[in-house]
């Protein structure tokens, strides 16, 4: 008897919620959307019901912006978020639409939309488009698309800097994510700069396929699953017969390969997880163990605030990425408070979401306001979208921070990198 | 990652602790699992509410007659006395506003509708000097419509007693409307978002006034000021009579506000807040804890000279039972639980049950003890420390804030 106390562990560690509803006081969606239960009642609540008969399966789910802070918020661990997308997974009638696709798509979309991308940023930033948009697509009139990128984040890289990367001591694979590779290789391009000071060299995945997490937003669990199945073959490799461990530069592309692929997914990511790390991570550790030392430049100021994106606080990985922050001479730090700026990728692109999304966000679009910071730092590349809409400041990944403050010659010097 | 100190759990006395550490310039990270139970709080401190059954009227001088296991014997009454202006300060610091006297102690309304002995009630809540009278001979208790999880019924009984006329006029809105399209979801947080909207507590002061009648007071249900008390403050300049709030069941309006409250201020000292994590691993060098890890963090260690034990009690899992035993859990530290699991409780719920007063044995520095010896850099506060009993002594606020204020004292007067 006395076993089956200790080891009997439910599902999603559901039968721990003791109905305390604190994790309702945290959901971003439930505070201004009252068609969303919240939650506990989407959660573990609807759960028993629904074990007992699917009828109970409400469409109200997908509200749910799987932002995880009901997580976060649980007193007793309880991963309500995946109960709530476990229960969407199985139950819904409800089939992606043509616009969904093409949201979750970012893949697919991405490589269309970079061969041809003056065109398709100049278009899709018409006005009489975006209407057509909102009133065909249903994707809202006040979103405009990140621009796409020329020239991908791959291409620059197998021109520029391949080529160099074999000489350092240390290597790691990169997984870029559709972001930087479509939309922002700047990104890619300042990570690539700040391995390199140290002595790392950078190197692409064998193949590199969507994290998946707007496909699983999107209800495309087997399009979601294959892509998985792909990362983790290419990041096996990396791993066993490379010996590079992988970093990103993306907190949601990181949590969903990390924590959704075997929760959600059943993406089996055994000795993947270990090594797939955000390149904050990878860097405040190797500079906590002594590995290695940054060189700043002593001319660099910045007042910079802080933002923790959903996935970022559910990895509980934000310590890396202010840490690293505060380690720069001339960077004034304010932690904004905890609070989701409502774009959940695709999910405030769509014209139903549109206002609740702006609703979510105003609590953190005022805290930013009122800290008046040069730039907002965050390590989620939807939030940047976000928060420059919203608020018209500027957005910087924490490593394109980084590649601004370091004084690269310096730090080459401390890592002994010719 | 190293830091001065590490406190585990993030709630009350963590809060406290790592708040009057930072504020002299220490490192302090605060690792918390979640929320913390100051979302059961019914917006008053207590520093001690009962010895012997009977209600204490000054709780500075009740203190000598607690058993020498109980954390106030070990501070003596002096240090008790000074800690508790200290932490009532430090609670204004953060701009959590409340009234009390440590030397007399006056009653809060509980949301069940009795009172009880408080020291510290949160400004603008229901008090009264008495336990059996209000400063009032007519109120009105105003019912709102829609809001589950309150008992008003009890509540107007437990007013009547006390020698009051109560009225009980329903207050139905247009906003609450709205929100009702989750009617299993009206509880006092739900209901407070909808009243972090100006214009909707402007609607619900016109309704008050609509109906409170001609009572010497107006009865609010605490729904109102769940981010900052600007709510609060303009419903009770537009309500024409005298307004109080009254607390509800949990979660709790103010409880979530002063949490986040002292969060914001522990974070704007410098103090790192690893919220939604939980420290799983303590290593031990003889009597010496050298690091701690996490479950986010894994193969980051953190590194202190100090830990500070915050974990709570059995609902936080400060400590754990099971059919074998009670611990705690991190160290396996001393517990002053009997092995034998038949004492732990006895017959009728609501009596005094001997489980509410087992938590870690430490020395007078509220250094814990393993194996009978106090571990020499670390220190336990708040609810995980046994020897005292929030339900029959009405100690339990007190004792979280006041074993905080004094392992700060102590951690600093090492150096």
């Amino acid at each position: 008897m006395a076993t089956t106390q200790l080891t009997s562990i439910s599902d999603h560690n559901f039968e721990q919620c003791l109905k305390c509803s604190i994790c309702t006081v945290y959901c971003p969606v439930a505070a201004v959307n009252p068609a969303y239960p919240g939650p506990k009642q989407a959660g573990p609540d609807g759960e028993r019901y629904r074990l007992k008969d699917p009828k109970f399966f409400d469409e109200a789910l997908k509200l749910c912006l799987n932002c995880k802070r009901c997580e976060v918020a649980c007193p007793s661990d309880v991963r309500i978020g995946d109960l709530i997308q476990q229960a969407r997974m199985k139950h819904t009638t409800h089939r992606p639409k043509l616009r969904d696709m093409m949201l979750a798509n970012t893949d697919l979309v991405g490589s269309m939309a970079t061969i041809v991308a003056p065109i398709t940023n100049f278009s899709l930033g018409l006005k009489p488009v975006k209407v057509v948009m909102d009133a065909v697509m249903a994707i809202d009139k006040h979103r405009t698309f990140p621009a796409y990128s020329a020239q991908k984040f791959e291409a620059w890289y197998r021109k520029n800097a391949q080529a160099q990367q074999d000489k350092f001591a240390h290597h790691v694979s990169y997984f870029h994510g559709c972001y930087v590779n479509y939309n922002f290789p700047q990104l890619g391009k300042d990570l690539v700069t700040v391995m390199n000071a140290v002595g790392y060299g950078v190197h692409l995945l064998d193949k590199e396929k969507c994290c998946g997490v707007a496909l699983i937003a999107n209800g495309m669990y087997q399009q979601a699953r294959k892509q998985g199945e792909v990362n983790m073959a290419s990041m096996r490799k990396s791993i066993n017969q490379m010996r590079r461990p992988i970093i990103t530069t993306s907190s949601t592309c990181t949590f969903t390969m990390r924590d959704e692929y075997p929760e959600l997914l059943g993406v089996n990511n055994d000795n993947v997880r270990e090594h797939l790390s955000l390149a904050t991570r990878f860097l405040f550790q190797l500079i906590d163990e002594g590995e290695v030392k940054l060189a700043f430049r002593p001319d660099f100021k910045m007042r910079v605030a802080y933002h923790t994106a959903c996935h970022m606080q559910r990895m509980g990985w934000a310590i890396y990425s202010t840490e690293l922050l505060r380690m720069i001479p001339g960077l004034e730090l304010v932690e904004l408070d905890q609070n989701c700026c409502g774009i959940s990728g695709t999910y405030g692109f769509k014209k139903e979401n549109y206002e609740t999304s702006q609703a979510i966000g105003s609590i953190l679009f005022a805290d930013i306001e009122a800290a008046k910071p040069d730039y907002v730092s965050t390590d989620c590349e939807t939030c940047k979208w976000q928060i420059e809409m919203s608020t018209g400041v500027k957005v910087l990944n924490p490593i394109s921070i980084l590649a601004q403050a370091i004084d690269v010659e310096a730090t080459q010097k401390l890592n002994g990198v010719r | 990652m190293k830091f001065d100190t590490i406190i585990m759990g993030g709630g009350l006395s963590g809060l406290t602790c790592g708040i009057a550490l930072a504020r002299t310039g220490k490192r302090v990270a605060i690792v918390a699992g979640g929320q913390n139970t100051l979302h059961f709080f019914g917006g008053s401190f207590e520093l001690l509410g009962n010895v012997d059954g009977a209600d204490v009227t000054n709780p500075l001088e009740a203190i000598s007659s607690l058993d020498q296991q109980h954390p106030y014997s070990k501070m003596g009454h002096e240090q008790v006395a000074q800690l508790a202006e200290q932490a009532k300060s430090l609670l204004g610091d953060a701009g959590i506003k409340t009234s009390g006297d440590s030397a007399r102690n006056h009653y809060r309304i509980t949301p069940l509708g009795v009172t009880k002995p408080a020291w510290l009630t949160l400004d603008g809540l229901a008090t009264t000097d008495r336990p059996d009278s209000l400063p009032w001979k007519k109120v009105a208790l105003i019912n709102l419509e829609s809001f589950i999880d309150y008992p008003i019924d009890f509540v107007v009984e437990g007013l009547r007693a006390l020698n009051t006329t109560v009225e009980m006029p329903t207050v139905t809105l247009e906003c609450i409307k709205r929100a009702r399209r989750s009617a299993t979801e009206m509880r006092a947080t739900n209901l407070a978002k909808v009243f972090t909207n100006t214009r909707n507590v402007a609607q619900l002061a016109e309704a008050i006034n609509a109906v409170a009648g001609d009572v010497d007071a107006v009865l609010m249900p605490a729904v109102v000021g769940i981010d900052n008390e600007d709510a609060s403050d303009i419903l009770k300049a537009q309500v024409e009579k005298p307004m109080y709030f009254l607390p509800t069941l949990p979660p709790s309006v103010s409880g979530v506000r002063i949490n986040a409250a002292l969060r914001h201020y522990f974070q704007m000292l410098g103090g790192r807040f690893l919220l939604g994590d939980t420290v799983d691993k303590a290593t031990l060098e003889g009597d010496r804890v050298t690091r701690v890890n996490t479950a986010k963090l894994q193969d980051t260690p953190l590194e202190a000279d100090q830990y500070v034990l915050a974990t709570g009690s059995f609902m936080s899992k400060g400590l754990v039972s099971n059919f074998e035993r009670v611990y705690e859990p991190l160290l396996d530290l001393d517990t002053n639980a009997p092995k034998e699991h038949a004492q732990w409780s006895q017959f009728g719920l609501m009596g005094d049950q001997p489980f509410m007063s087992y938590g870690v044995m430490t020395d007078e520095h509220f250094r814990p003890l393993k194996d009978g010896k106090p571990l020499s850099n670390v220190y336990a506060i708040g609810q995980v420390l046994g020897g005292h009993n929030p339900l029959t002594l009405g100690d339990g606020t007190g004792v979280s804030l006041l074993t905080a204020l004094a392992v700060a004292q102590n951690i600093l007067d090492q150096k």
